[in-house]
């Protein structure tokens, strides 16, 4: 039997998750249990990897809609919390885990304050009364433990410039430079969630590491959960991609002072330390506003919102008019202080 | 949040409103009109004119505090014009309301058929050489076809009009310029709405320092060899503007100018 759910001991009720306690709770009595203390249902049952056809919840028997890489969900019927055990194990079993510490309600409110916050979005957007779903979801990343060493050679000149009678002189001093740097960089995130847009997931960060627990399956009860489309190899060239910059401003940190430099040789030398899978707590907004659908990303414990709102043309062409004409004003002050006419 | 910005945008116009009032409030009061500012020994002008002349000179003289000097000579000893000019002013003791105060000079030697415009007191800095540049280039034409009064009217008017400018500019100044104000101002709407727009959707804020282990990661290894220096020389080109650029009379008085030829 894959599928595992959460019936409290006490009234036989479905347990979630609470973001506000972190603990596994029961809606009808009120029982909290404590997860890290808790044995995780998934150590004792045994799966076979075979890719189950169908899955059916334990409390009602219905059928359990899933898609293929969902790993968590709410039975469609009876609302029983459910967890897909066989997609949770061996390969895809996740290493780390950062509840939510946001609650449903309060991404709501965070998410409508947001949006009365956007300075260009059209007013029926602002009301944020047509919020479609707010769906709870661990998306799966790849926190990624990266060594690079950088070698670095260069050449760097320092310019002076002086008068001495009727002449200016440049003096140019030039150096060959060589850099040696270490940068790890540790924990650092990639979505693996085919879905995801990966800009929209950059954009979440920083998630709080200090929340980061060792995976276990009641942190899932209530929400969506989903196992990852690609492995830790896949992703390391996006990795790389990620880091370049910071690589490349610490580098030119190390040379700050020379008045140029110019490369004549950098290696980057990186080794993957370790990759540890973590499901990471986003909440996605669906929000439909004329006639299209927006999807919004919040950061499930930082409450950090991300995404393209609609832009209204009016907001845009008003703002636009009104800082040209107050920018005006300022020059036609500025005409005026100098001894120029007003007008 | 926008009422704010609003509110921010008009304290800072007021303050600026602030700054610039007291500047030009100064009431004309005393009229020099007895006073001879015309010198037109070269009588170049009818009496009627120099009636004219001398009544714009003085009507124009309180706003700056400054007296404006006309002088033609045919010059029969040949002398130079800016010593000329020099010397008037050391002889005469121009100056609206002072001796030796603010006063411009226009000398016109008609035997070398040169002209030289003297800013003396505060003149010299509210009309500097460049200034004094453009107000001789203004007139130069209307001096080379004869019509002195119209170039002396001119030269008044100019002087008394470059001299509201501030920093050095005058109103040929793109500053000025409603096309100029208005694409300045277009821009810089432009950008901050599309900035505005740009952060709509969030923005990344993580850096590298987020993801750097700080115990272990800096620089292992380096050197910075000096190889050589390479020296480059251009001489300064003198700023010399066209018709010279003021000086010293001999009686100690430093002035700016303009020389040039008719």
């Amino acid at each position: 039997m894959p599928v595992i759910d959460y019936k409290c001991p006490n009234c036989g009720s479905s347990m979630m998750f609470d973001s506000a306690t972190g603990a596994l709770s029961c809606p009808s009595c009120g029982r909290q249990d404590n997860i890290e203390q808790l044995p995780d249902p998934l150590k004792k049952q045994v799966f076979t990897e075979n890719e189950v056809q169908q899955y059916h919840c334990p409390s009602c028997g219905a059928d359990i809609m899933t898609e293929p890489e969902t790993s968590a969900t709410t039975c469609s019927f009876c609302g029983s919390a459910v967890v897909l055990g066989d997609r949770l194990i061996g390969d895809l079993a996740p290493d780390l885990v950062i509840p939510f510490s946001i609650s449903k309600a309060q991404a709501e409110e965070a998410f409508r304050k947001w949006c009365r916050n956007g300075l260009l979005t059209p007013a029926g957007f602002m009301s944020a009364d047509r919020i479609k779903s707010i769906t709870g979801i661990y998306v799966p990343f790849w926190l990624y433990e990266l060594h690079n060493m950088v070698e670095v050679y260069a050449n760097a000149t320092r310019v002076r410039s002086y008068t001495q009678g009727d002449y200016q002189y440049t003096e140019t001093r030039h150096f060959d430079v060589y850099r040696k740097l270490r940068l790890d960089y540790v924990n650092l995130p990639l979505d693996a969630s085919e879905k995801m847009n990966d800009e929209l997931m950059d954009k979440l960060e920083p998630f709080p590491y200090e929340q980061l627990k060792e995976f276990k399956t009641p942190y899932l009860a209530g929400y969506i959960a989903e196992k990852y489309n690609y492995d830790d190899e896949q992703l390391v060239p996006r990795a790389k991609e990620k880091t370049q910059s910071y690589i490349d401003s610490s580098v030119s940190q190390s040379l700050s002072g020379y008045s140029s430099v110019s490369y004549r040789d950098k290696q980057v030398n990186t080794t993957v330390r370790r990759t540890d899978y973590a499901l990471l707590p986003v909440w996605i907004v669906n929000y439909d506003f004329g006639q299209k659908n927006y999807m919004f990303a919040m950061n499930g414990q930082t409450g950090k919102v991300v995404g393209k709102p609609p832009l209204s043309k009016g907001k845009i062409t008003a703002w636009f008019a009104g800082i040209t004409a107050v920018s005006l004003l300022g020059m036609k002050v500025l005409a005026w202080a100098l001894g120029g006419d007003f007008l | 949040m926008r009422i704010y910005r609003i509110s921010l945008a008009v304290i800072t116009l007021v303050m600026l409103l602030g700054l610039v009032l007291p500047a030009d409030t100064t009431a004309a009061t005393t009229s020099g009109s007895s006073k001879k500012l015309i010198y037109d020994q070269a009588d170049l002008l009818t009496p009627q004119e120099e009636q004219t002349l001398s009544q714009l000179a003085s009507n124009y003289a309180p706003q700056h505090q400054t007296d404006f000097i006309i002088y033609t000579s045919n010059n029969p000893e040949g002398r130079d014009v800016q010593l000329m000019t020099e010397d008037l002013y050391d002889r005469k003791a121009f100056g609206y309301n002072q001796p030796y105060g603010n006063a411009v000079i226009l000398t016109m030697d008609m035997y070398n058929r040169e002209v030289y415009l003297a800013g003396f007191g505060t003149a010299e800095h509210t009309l500097n050489n460049s200034k004094l540049d453009k107000i001789r280039s203004k007139i130069t034409p209307d001096l080379a076809a004869g019509n002195y009064e119209a170039a002396f009217t001119k030269y008044i008017q100019l002087s008394n009009e470059y001299m509201n400018y501030k920093l050095g500019t005058t109103p040929d100044n793109l500053l000025f310029k409603l096309w100029f104000q208005f694409l300045i101002a277009v821009v810089i709407g432009g950008i901050i709405v599309w900035i505005m727009a740009a952060r709509s959707g969030g923005v990344v804020t993580v850096d590298r320092s987020t993801y750097e282990d700080s115990n272990v990661s800096g620089v292992l290894d380096s050197y910075d060899n000096y190889t050589h220096t390479t020296v480059t020389k251009h001489k300064i080109e003198k700023s010399s503007s066209s018709g010279g650029g003021g000086g010293t009379s001999s009686g100690g008085h430093s002035h700016s100018g303009s020389r040039g030829s008719f």
